[in-house]
């Protein structure tokens, strides 16, 4: 891969700094497990890269629990979430999202933070952060701010981060004890394989239903169904279609994927929902017992 | 006194390298001083090659080579194992994806990339032909330039060769069911887990070469001839490889490394990436048309075949898959008419070459497919369908050819009882069931040399490169059972040829029965020396021992080969050496030109279940039975059947290159190319050896490493249509493929 | 600004200190700095897993971590494996169950199943093929590895 400089500042400030410093030029690299894939094909070309694994602020903090908001620290890994009890009881959908990203070796490296600012619109953890109400929280030379994933995930490969910031942490509120969550993707073979559809749906105890879903447009998208009628699973079959229909409808998945086709997509879209629908009410009903 | 040591499984020789990573491929091989090579390439199929400009390259530091064609003896050399059609770097245009227009050689691996960034090729995309249909068209541009072909009345067209192989009148045959329909089978490339690698280093006057080569003495014989060297000064050094499958049987980048290794007076070494190995070699993609006629009792009248096979922009080796394949198309059966029309026709596409399986897998797919057809519309169970057609042994496929050589139907109905085919399909599952055969080597050399050590222990040398099938295990348990020497005292060398002997190749499942039977003869060579010892020191005329399999028998009792020898040898210790030559003579009226020398024959069954709403199937269990003579080995006999197996599932559900519209592989490397992982097995695998002890080889055996992927896609696909009424005909059954196939079906049966 | 470094870490029990270009994997590092060449380059993208070392023991793919990460780090490669001579009952699992084919994948799945093992005693059917799923094995000797696998965790906990 072609040459670049390395820098691993001991803390945040001096990321802050270096980042400002280098502009465009620089790159973050925490897991690197797609940083490095797009240094060795050339689809990036920075002047510096930026460790953030000597952060001193970064270290030890990786899941925590604030009581109403769990906190994940900029370098918590795919794995340490997927197997994280706190996770696994309070946010399944995400903790099944964080164990379909790429191998072991992957997850073992991969940050919940990196999925995030990669951007990709088939990222697996950005739908479940879309349904529990992710906060990314973003750290720059004027400290920090906090914006809701919703409005962080800007396009394909973009986000709401500007010159010398960095996300620090991503902090996710602690669901209602009657809150169904659950995440399904389409992929080509059930070994790992990157998402043609991902969907997360979920059911609250009023019967609002949300649905988040990606790889099907430039970026995920987050709906929300207060008609009661996807939370029912005893309602009229077509009138739920018909809603279904509504809220999916802003995918408009490209005609040039090797990945799958538009309209295996949009039926995949279809599919995934009402399974996941149904896992959701499930696990809504496990939760309030 | 058993000194049997086959038909048992002991640890892999080379094992013990292969756990520890001391196992040396090619790639890691220590070398004084070598270059880094790296090819320069264009992104796109067909391109013309406006100039190149080389300066920028040749300014890095650490660059040694910057070469391209113009640098290169003029005219550029040309090679290949069936026409010498290749030349060492593309020549005015690059013929497919990938193609290097130019090579890098440098100190550092990092100054060979960036050099190699830095060569500057102009480039004109030119139309290409990267789909049958576009090779056929009236005006479809030539993959080989006319001149290349003189004399050759297709010349002017992009059919390289058009073979019929005929028995029986099909036209005037009457049946009563004819089954007409059309089948494809997709670009599919080879994926060993270790990329294609080569070295070459002036050696004395002449050159030595390493490759990850599986033919390294064809090899040898090509770089003479292209470098018009002495046999004997060119040096090969194959190294075994890290998974072949056919993709690396013949030589691909070897004359351009070992021509940028004379021009710098170097070692240079080209590992190639995985994105280049699917450049380097591709399965051959076919399209077909069969016409099958049926009596209504369900016996094969007739089968008429139309294959349409693409090879790539050169044909390595793929003009030979199609012929041999298609000699057997239309399978183990008895059928008195049959006419098999196939055309290889060249494309601006990856070389396709060997894949285990050697075009057979393709046409099963269609044939078995048409022969489920034939048995629903009839309504005769798919395995009864196949027993009534099978021939058994001492029956002819081919006419006045080698006849079936194992009990085909005992290998169904074992098949039949593993997969419970008697038993009712549980609710929701589909079941399949299809058989292939494919002919073995049709000729064949090989030599072996035998040294039974002053000690008792043993040394073997034999050619065959062991890429995974456990060549070296087999020979060492012959060894070990004729010589009478623990597994242990022996071992294999190969991967050189200037101090093994010579042995044709590695294909074709040969390697058991061709270097099996020399090495057999290597030993007997030597029992016939140990008996004469046995005669003198014991002064018993030698007509009265008898040594076989370790053992001396003497009028007086049995006593170990190694104590006669012990003796023997007395103080100055020294060896006995044997040499055996195994051969199969060319029969140069025959069109293979020889009759194959045994039939690997298979019998697989799956039963799987399909999602209908998403198109994914889940094996349940899948069943491989396979006609093994004896199994040597019988872990390794597992290993390969359920391996091909796998890789045959591989192909079935979800392997194919994708191509953009100017020739550019869109999914290479490991990222959008799928191959099956831990996760995508079957859920229950079963292999299943038949041993009738009736095969060429030693004690019996056949070549068995190719059977266990003849006919999965066949199986699969019947059991898909089993468990959901919906026939699909094109390959891979991915998930997106099955759920349209199934809405398309459901949506035309509501009209 | 450096494109160089100098990095301690702890290669298979031994220390070593060792000046890197940044811009290069501890897979490159390993093999073409140390000589370690057991450990396999095959995708470069983290899909076939041919190249997993154990990082303070978790398993990752070396071609996708820079050298430089592994400053002060403790990385197993399958040369450290075996102890004082002896085979690793993993690996004697491995030659018992002929689950070495062309061998290739094969370092990379032993480390693979170690760091499977070294957390999880007796692993499930189900646990084995999802910890050996970031490891591709063209041979497709999988049954014979999962064989392997499941007869090193009885001898574990035996």
């Amino acid at each position: 891969m072609r040459r670049f400089d390395y820098e691993r500042p001991g803390t945040l400030a001096g990321v802050i700094a270096l980042l400002a410093d280098a502009g465009a030029g620089a790159r973050i690299l925490a897991g690197g497990t797609d940083l490095v894939v797009g240094l060795r094909d050339e689809s990036i070309q920075p002047a510096v890269v930026v460790d953030l694994k000597w952060v001193a602020e970064f270290a030890g903090e990786t899941i925590v629990d604030h009581g109403d908001v769990i906190r994940f620290g900029a370098l918590a890994t795919m794995s340490q979430i997927e197997h994280s009890e706190l996770v696994l009881g309070e946010l399944p959908a995400l903790a099944e999202a964080a164990r379909v990203v790429g191998s072991v070796q992957i997850r073992n490296r991969a940050t919940l933070a990196g999925n995030v600012c990669n951007g990709s619109p088939a990222a697996d953890t950005t739908p479940p952060q879309l349904i529990y109400g992710a906060t990314v929280v973003v750290a720059g030379p004027d400290g920090e701010r906090r914006v809701p994933i919703d409005e962080f995930i800007v396009g394909p490969k973009r986000v709401d981060l500007q010159p010398g910031e960095l996300v620090s942490a991503i902090e996710i509120p602690r669901p209602p004890p009657s809150f169904g969550a659950a995440y399904l993707r389409s992929v080509r073979r059930r070994g790992t394989d990157l998402a043609s559809v991902t969907m997360c749906a979920a059911v609250d105890e009023d019967g609002t239903a949300l649905l988040a879903y990606g790889s099907v447009g430039p970026r995920p998208f987050l709906v929300r169904d207060d008609s009661g009628l996807l939370a029912d699973p005893g309602a009229d079959p077509d009138h739920r279609a018909a809603v279904l229909d509504e809220l999916l409808s802003q995918a408009t998945p490209s005609p040039r994927s090797i990945r799958a086709s538009p309209d295996y997509r949009l039926a995949m879209l279809r599919v995934l929902a009402m399974r996941a629908l149904r896992t959701a009410l499930d696990r809504r009903s496990g939760r309030a017992a | 006194m058993s000194t049997m040591k086959v038909g048992l499984s002991p640890h892999r020789v080379g094992g013990y390298e292969r756990v520890t990573g001391a196992q040396e491929y090619l790639a890691d091989i220590p070398f004084t001083d070598v270059l880094y090579a790296k090819l320069v390439t264009i992104p796109c199929g067909r391109g013309r090659i406006i100039s190149i400009d080389k300066s920028a390259a040749l300014a890095v530091p650490g660059v040694r080579l910057v070469l391209s064609a113009a640098d290169l003896p003029q005219p550029v050399a040309r090679f290949g194992p069936q026409y010498r059609d290749r030349p060492v770097l593309a020549v005015g245009e690059t013929k497919f994806h990938g193609e290097p227009v130019a090579a890098v050689a440098a100190d550092s691996k990092d100054a060979a990339e960036e050099a190699a960034r830095l060569v500057k090729v102009e480039y004109e995309v030119l139309p290409g032909v990267y789909t049958v249909a576009q090779a056929l068209a009236p005006d479809a541009p030539l993959v080989r330039e006319p001149e290349l072909r003189p004399g050759d009345e297709l010349a002017g067209s992009n059919v390289l060769t058009r073979r019929v192989f005929e028995w029986g009148d099909v036209d005037t045959a009457q049946a009563d069911l004819v089954i007409d329909e059309s089948y494809s089978f997709p670009m599919i490339t080879h994926f060993a887990i270790e990329p294609h690698a080569f070295a070459a280093a002036p050696d004395d006057d002449g050159i030595a070469i390493w490759s990850t080569i599986q033919h390294p003495y064809l090899l040898q014989r090509m770089m003479a001839e292209l470098l018009d060297l002495p046999l004997a000064k060119v040096r090969v050094y194959a190294p075994d490889p890290g998974g072949g499958f056919g993709g690396k049987q013949n030589m691909k980048l070897e004359p351009l490394v070992a021509m940028m290794a004379l021009q710098t007076g170097r070692p240079v070494r080209l590992v190639l990436t995985l994105d280049e190995s699917f450049q380097a070699s591709r399965r051959v993609s076919a399209e077909f048309r069969v016409r099958s006629g049926f009596d209504r009792d369900g016996h094969i009248i007739f089968q008429d075949i139309r294959s349409d096979y693409m090879l790539g922009a050169y044909a390595d080796i793929a003009e030979r898959v199609v012929t041999k394949s298609q000699y057997t198309a239309a399978g183990p059966y008895k059928v008195p008419n049959v006419r098999i029309t196939a055309r290889s026709i060249l494309s601006n596409t990856t070389p396709a070459c060997a894949f285990r399986g050697f075009g057979t897998p393709q046409v099963n797919w269609a044939v078995e497919s048409n022969i489920d057809a034939g048995a629903r519309a009839l309504g005769i169970d798919r395995a009864e369908i196949r027993l009534r057609n099978l021939a058994t042994r001492g029956e002819e496929v081919v006419p006045d050819d080698t006849p079936a050589d194992g009990l085909w139907p005992e290998t169904v109905r074992a098949a039949m009882d593993a997969i419970g085919w008697d038993t009712p399909t549980p609710a929701g599952r589909g079941r399949g069931i299809a058989v292939g055969i494919k002919a073995s080597a049709t000729t064949g050399l090989s030599y072996s040399t035998v040294r039974l050590l002053a000690d008792g222990s043993v040394l073997v040398f034999a050619g065959t490169s062991d890429m995974g099938q456990g060549a070296r295990t087999i020979f060492a348990q012959i060894a070990a059972t004729e010589l009478g020497a623990p597994m242990d005292a022996v071992n294999v060398v190969s991967g050189d040829t200037s101090v093994v002997p010579y042995d044709q190749q590695t294909s074709a499942s040969r390697s058991t029965v061709f270097m099996g039977n020399a090495i057999m003869r290597a030993c007997r060579d030597i029992q016939a020396q140990v008996r004469a010892m046995a005669a003198t020191a014991e002064s018993v005329p030698e007509s009265q021992i008898v040594v076989d399999r370790g053992v001396v028998s003497l009028p007086g009792g049995d006593v170990p080969i190694v104590d006669i020898v012990r003796a023997g040898l007395g103080k100055l210790g020294g060896e006995i050496i044997g040499n055996g030559m195994y051969r199969k003579e060319v029969q140069p009226e025959h069109p293979l030109g020889g009759s194959p020398a045994f039939y690997e024959f298979n019998c697989t069954a799956v039963e799987l279940s399909v999602d209908e709403e998403t198109g994914h199937i889940t094996i349940h269990k899948h069943v491989i039975v396979g006609d093994t003579g004896k199994s040597l080995n019988p872990a390794q006999v597992a290993g390969q059947d359920e391996g091909a197996a796998i890789q045959g599932l591989g192909h079935t559900l979800m392997e194919h290159m994708i191509l953009d519209e100017s020739g550019r592989i869109r999914n290479l490397g490991a990222i959008d190319y799928r191959i099956p992982t831990s996760m995508d097995l079957p859920l229950h695998m079963e292999s299943v050896a038949i041993e009738n002890g009736d095969g060429p080889g030693p004690y019996g055996s056949k070549g068995v490493s190719e059977g266990g992927l003849l006919s999965v896609q066949s199986a699969v696909g019947s059991a898909v249509a089993d468990a959901t009424g919906v026939v699909i005909r094109q390959l891979p059954l991915t998930p997106e493929h099955v759920w349209r196939s199934i809405r398309d079906a459901r949506a035309s049966q509501d009209q | 600004m450096t494109q160089r470094l100098t990095i301690d870490l702890t290669v298979n029990g031994r220390p070593r200190q060792l000046d890197v270009a940044v811009h290069h994997t501890l897979l490159e590092v390993l093999r073409d700095d140390i000589g370690l060449t057991g450990t396999k380059e095959c995708c470069v993208v983290g899909e076939c897993g041919a190249c997993t070392v154990l990082v303070d023991g978790h398993s990752v793919n070396s071609c996708l971590m820079l050298a430089v990460e592994a400053d002060g780090a403790d990385v197993r490669t399958v040369e450290g494996l075996a102890r004082d001579g002896e085979l690793d009952p993993l690996q004697e699992a491995f030659l018992d169950n002929s689950a070495a084919q062309c061998g290739f994948c094969i370092p990379g799945q032993l480390m693979s199943a170690t760091a499977l093992l070294d957390q999880i005693d007796d692993p499930s059917d189900e646990q084995i093929q999802e910890a050996l799923a970031g490891n591709l094995c063209r041979c497709a000797g999988y049954e014979q590895i999962f064989a392997a696998v499941r007869q090193a965790a009885r001898e574990r906990s035996a």
